[in-house]
């Protein structure tokens, strides 16, 4: 599969990639290396200039504009800068995703507190982001993106915009997620993280996978031994 | 989980919607007032003009139905042929009523309408031929039938207000072309001005709707409360224009006939409530074909 800008830019040339189910997998790789436009093929944001792309035995590159809906709702996206409302409180944020896509009110009163719960914000949910740290925010976020319950989690650069703290917050809160059976795709820069989960990595370099290994690194052909004695 | 079901009534569904609306409405209340005060002021000129234009209309018609045709018998003509005059015309489906005037009861109203002016005690003998006073269904077939009751037997000569007829008819054409003009013209100004408040409030929740998007509404969900809002803006525009020109009918009609005795606008009677009714409904459909093209616009990108 390919994806060509308009401006002729190639993001991605003849990525070739399957995501398993109940995946936890991270995308590395330089900034503008293909990561983010790689999650935004999965979502429908942008369709490929050529080869097909399967979410869930749905051919989402030939997806119809009116369903595109439908498949957004049984995936959840998360990125570097929350994209939380600011007007609205932690709760509503969260509630807002089931409240447009026509949730009945009973469903939202049931799935938000449990959303809320699972990321640990109950206590929070009459707070409006400002009064939030970054943290809290991203989990906020990652609450809204969950609350459809969805099978797939995409994250564009989770821990960007986070300390050392939060970010391993965060990345506990993934790791939960993924144990609940959830498939988790992640598309970091960040050495740290990579390193300490020790999960798939599939690196990207100008629009190319150059590895893809089960249990990798941040760097190529970084072992243990070496970040020991390093 | 599956969206809920639209089955069953559910009111916080219903105050969250509302509530979107109203935030959105509010938050850009200075230009929405522009709004409405732009789809007033065009609705008042609608307004107005189809008043006139109807009223254009109503005196039009009676001055159409006034006109009748004058066919005069052939002195010669015996009873008899003015008997198969009145078949003749009878037949036609285009005649809507005739009366005779016998030569006799012309120069009796010729008399008293000449009474003071000219002595007709001088006349001996009667010159006036006997007349049918042919009444038009339908002022435009004037001409036409004028012309076929000019080729019965024994009709001498037939009159109409041909000039009036004429001048009426073409002044009716005019009217209607100009009126269609100004219409389009006056929906289009209102229609561009509500379609810019609302891309503007689409842009000011641009982020609210990428978020919309990211999650899972339709185009149909987000574009909704836009549309509420530009029928909001056209009806509230409609209601002040209506409300507006109720005053100014109230307070300037009587001045107008005092100035105009002739237009006789008292006596015009103009349907006033389906007037009131088309501006509400021109306001409210230029409100949501505006507010939709400013939303679809947006989605597309």
């Amino acid at each position: 599969m390919s994806l060509v800008y308009p401006n002729g830019v190639r993001a991605l040339d003849n990525v070739s990639l399957e995501i398993g189910k109940g995946e936890f997998i991270f995308l590395v790789g330089h900034s503008g290396t293909g990561k983010s436009s790689l999650l935004r093929l999965l979502y429908r944001e942008m369709a490929p200039t050529n080869g097909h792309i399967i979410v869930d035995g749905i051919r989402v590159d030939r997806l119809a504009r009116r369903r595109i809906p439908a498949l957004r709702r049984h995936l959840g996206v998360v990125f570097q800068d929350y994209k939380l409302l600011t007007d609205k409180t932690v709760w509503e944020n969260v509630a807002f995703a089931l409240q447009v896509t026509g949730a009945h009110t009973r469903d939202v009163q049931r799935q938000v507190p449990r959303a809320l719960d699972l990321v640990g914000l109950a206590h929070k949910s009459r707070m409006y982001p400002n009064e939030l740290s970054g943290g809290e925010q991203q989990r906020t976020a990652i609450a809204r993106a969950l609350v459809n319950n969805p099978k797939l989690l995409l994250c564009d650069e989770p821990s960007g915009n986070l300390d050392p703290a939060n970010t391993t917050e965060i990345m506990e809160l993934l790791r939960r997620i993924n144990l609940k059976g959830t498939t988790v795709v992640v598309a970091t820069h960040n050495q740290a993280v990579v390193d300490r989960m020790r999960r798939r990595v599939v690196r990207l370099d100008n629009g190319r996978v150059i590895t893809d290994e089960e249990r990798g690194y941040y760097f190529l052909g970084l072992g243990q031994d070496q970040i020991l004695s390093g | 989980m599956k969206s809920g079901g639209i089955t069953s009534l559910d009111w916080g569904r219903i105050r969250f919607f509302l509530g979107e609306v109203l935030r959105s409405f509010t938050r850009n209340a200075g230009m929405q007032i522009t709004a409405i005060g732009t789809v007033a002021v065009t609705i008042v000129m609608l307004g107005v003009f189809l008043y006139v234009r109807a009223a254009f209309i109503r005196v039009g018609s009676e001055v159409f139905n006034q006109i009748e045709i004058s066919a005069y018998a052939d002195p010669s003509a015996t009873a008899g042929d003015e008997n198969s005059i009145r078949t003749a015309l009878a037949k036609d489906p285009r005649i809507l009523s005739v009366s005779f005037v016998p030569k006799r009861v012309g120069l009796a109203q010729l008399r008293q309408r000449m009474k003071g002016q000219i002595d007709t005690s001088l006349l001996t003998e009667n010159p006036l031929p006997d007349k049918f006073r042919v009444r038009v269904r339908d002022a435009q077939e004037v001409p036409a039938v004028a012309q076929s009751v000019a080729r019965i037997p024994h009709i001498q000569n037939v009159e109409y207000g041909r000039q009036v007829v004429q001048r009426l008819l073409q002044l009716a054409a005019v009217m209607r072309r100009v009126g269609i003009a100004v219409i389009v013209l006056f929906l289009l100004v209102a229609g561009i001005i509500i379609s810019n408040t609302i891309r503007l409030t689409v842009f000011a929740r641009r982020r609210e709707i990428s978020i919309m998007q990211l999650v899972g509404a339709t185009n149909m969900y987000i574009r909704m409360p836009f549309i509420c809002e530009g029928l909001l803006a056209g009806v509230a525009g409609a209601a002040i224009a209506v409300g507006a020109l109720a005053v100014a009918r109230a307070s300037l009609l009587p001045k107008i006939a005092l100035a105009l005795p002739w237009l006789q606008v008292n006596t015009v009677a103009v349907d006033l409530s389906s007037l009131v009714l088309e501006l509400f409904a021109v306001g409210a459909a230029v409100g949501v074909i505006a507010s939709w093209i400013a939303v679809g616009r947006y989605l597309r990108t």
